[in-house]
């Protein structure tokens, strides 16, 4: 049962990361990118570390695709030609993959825990996991912060405006 | 353990319905007369000028990007906050150069004019 | 009665109820808020349908349901039609977590009186309005409108500064609490609640969940006079109905989670915890309808500046001091 959902949610998964790369309006591209990762949020469930599950949703669906959605407007990007055809045709895919996703919701919720072989022979609480990733992964953990510390001044040197860049010059008065 | 969330999904189907429901309902009730003025983008009544994709500030994109930095910098602050007492003093002072390191990185691009709406 | 039918019956209940409960919630604020704002300004505010105006959220309803209700030519068709769906969705679901009162005993069994006790609920919540964010910044990119376009974007920039500092101030919570369950850290609020322990994580949520209902002052995303209505510009009929039902669902989801995370939630003396749980939840809200009748809006280089420059540092100065705080109040052994 597990091991069926599995395979379900790594199809849909594929699929959408499928549809992302071959849209030409970048926007619905996004939206399948969301989907994939709704289905990846849903294997790591699967594999026992809702935790992870949640910092997918939170962190890949709820903040990195927002970025995306800021870069496709600021760089202007008109959507390619709509494509043609009756308007279930365009429609279909997103609402599949939907409800697959849904449905393998559903369908995992409701299944019996442990249900044979395949499902989850360990179950990462997020207690344990915490526990883990600061106690045994501690210098990892400063990494990480070191890696953030980065990002946010690679970002603001990429996207610094000629105002702030003159007056890191120091010709401004 | 699992079938603890079940209502959860009866509640996801429910709200899916009621949306669906009300936007279908809309559409089957609401008489509809259709004509290319009505159905332009609006503008005040004036002819369109220009496309509606324009460009925006580069600020938006530094915004969106600090956001990322520190939203992962605060799902990392959850878990430590649950084993908080567990880890006693080490995690106090890890999370402690963790947030330090971070807001060094703050106080640059602050200092630098980053976080600046001019 | 067989075991599993209670258990059905039970989710039944308590999903209608509280789907009963939002709805006429919703529609009644809107009510609450007019009469209130007329009152504010020296007039009546609606009173012709039925006594009082009672009746006025039913007319409203049935009038933005027989509204015409049309599709901009140039909008995409797709993301337009869903995007209202996915603001009062993502409202609708975020109660699944609120615990609403204290265990009931209900045919010789414990009910706890929430819908889903997830031992993640922290997070649900945070996940879940980090994809509201989608509902509003879809709806306008869809329109292909400029005032949509500018209100999306508006919206977009203004809820991820303050989703930020909202989930900063959420970390003091669960650091008291020790739990990401909604109930346990209601438990935890027996003695003494987290707003008076920890008064400013309580102002930063405060304020940062007045900017995640982008209502006045925070209403910048549809401020009418610079953007006519922003991103729902273009939206007409149930549509534009779902995205008002969102917002004001949304107010009274963000008060149950400050009362939930800072005021105590069920705990109070004397009259039953259910009623305690609505009255806190009825005063933010009203909080939220007085701050509209006083406050004028912000404007954008404002909104950032308190966002990014007051309120994110504030909120991680105020981790470390409560976690040092925690330390010192009970060392941890070993």
């Amino acid at each position: 049962m597990t091991a069926a959902i599995f395979y379900i949610l790594s199809a849909a998964a594929l699929l959408a990361t499928l549809m992302a790369i071959t849209r030409k309006n970048p926007v619905h591209a996004v939206i399948y990118l969301v989907h994939a990762f709704f289905a990846l949020a849903l294997i790591f469930f699967i594999l026992g570390a809702p935790l992870v599950a949640a910092w997918e949703v939170i962190i890949y669906a709820g903040a990195i695709m927002v970025l995306f959605l800021f870069i496709i407007m600021m760089l202007e990007l008109t959507p390619g030609e709509a494509a043609r055809g009756p308007g279930w045709q365009r429609w279909a895919p997103v609402i599949l993959l939907s409800g697959s996703i849904v449905v393998c919701t559903l369908l995992l919720m409701t299944a019996e825990p442990q249900a044979g072989p395949g499902g989850p022979n360990f179950y990462a609480s997020p207690r344990d996991f915490g526990y883990g990733l600061f106690k045994e992964y501690a210098l990892a953990v400063e990494i990480v912060s070191f890696q953030l510390l980065f990002a946010a001044v690679g970002a603001f040197y990429v996207g610094r405006g000629e105002r702030t860049r003159r007056r890191a010059r120091g010709d401004e008065r | 353990m699992l079938d603890s969330y079940l209502p959860i999904i009866v509640l996801i189907v429910i709200a899916l319905a009621f949306a669906v429901g009300t936007i279908v309902m809309s559409h089957l009730i609401g008489h509809r007369k259709p004509s290319a003025v009505k159905l332009a983008p609006y503008e005040c009544g004036m002819p369109l000028v220009g496309s509606a994709r324009e460009r925006l500030s580069i600020k938006f994109y530094i915004i969106a990007m600090l956001f990322i930095v520190f939203d992962i910098e605060a799902v990392f602050l959850y878990p430590w906050a649950v084993v908080f007492k567990r880890l006693g003093m080490f995690g106090f002072a890890e999370m402690g150069v963790f947030i330090f390191i971070l807001l060094v990185g703050y106080v640059y691009v602050w200092k630098k004019g980053a976080l600046e709406w001019e | 009665m067989p075991e599993w039918l209670v258990t059905t019956i039970l989710i039944l209940v308590k999903l209608g109820f509280v789907f009963f409960l939002l709805l006429t919630g919703a529609a009644y604020m809107v009510l609450a808020e007019r009469k209130l704002l007329g009152r504010m300004q020296l007039r009546y505010g609606p009173n012709r349908v039925g006594p009082f105006g009672l009746l006025q959220p039913l007319a409203d309803a049935v009038k933005l349901v027989t509204k015409e209700d049309f599709i901009p030519s140039q909008a995409d068709k797709f993301l337009f039609f869903i995007a209202p769906g996915i603001a009062a969705v993502t409202a609708l679901l975020t109660f699944a977590v609120v615990p609403f009162g204290p265990p009931i005993r209900l045919f010789g069994r414990e009910v706890p009186l929430v819908i889903c006790d997830l031992n993640i609920g922290v997070l649900y919540f945070l996940g879940l309005s980090s994809l509201a964010v989608y509902g509003v910044t879809l709806g306008g990119w869809a329109s292909n409108s400029k005032y949509a376009l500018l209100g999306s974007i508006r919206a977009l920039s203004q809820l991820i500064s303050y989703e930020l500092s909202m989930g900063l101030a959420i970390v003091p919570v669960v650091l008291m609490a020790r739990s990401f369950s909604l109930t346990n850290i209601v438990n935890a609020q027996a003695g003494l609640p987290f707003a008076i322990l920890n008064p400013p994580a309580f102002l930063i949520f405060l304020v940062s969940v007045l900017a995640e209902s982008k209502r006045i002052p925070f209403d910048l995303p549809e401020a009418e006079n610079e953007i006519v209505a922003g991103f729902h510009t273009e939206y007409s009929g149930m549509r534009f109905g779902l995205f008002f039902v969102g917002e004001y669902i949304n107010v009274i989801i963000l008060s149950s989670m400050v009362t939930v995370l800072f005021l105590g939630g069920w705990h109070g003396p004397l009259l039953p915890g259910i009623v305690w749980f609505f009255l806190k939840v009825g005063f933010i809200s009203f909080l939220f309808i007085w701050t509209r009748g006083t406050l004028p809006r912000l404007r954008y280089d404002q909104l950032m500046h308190f966002g990014w420059k007051i309120l994110v540092p504030l909120a991680l100065v105020n981790v470390i001091v409560t976690g040092a705080i925690l330390l010192l109040l009970n060392p941890a052994k070993g």
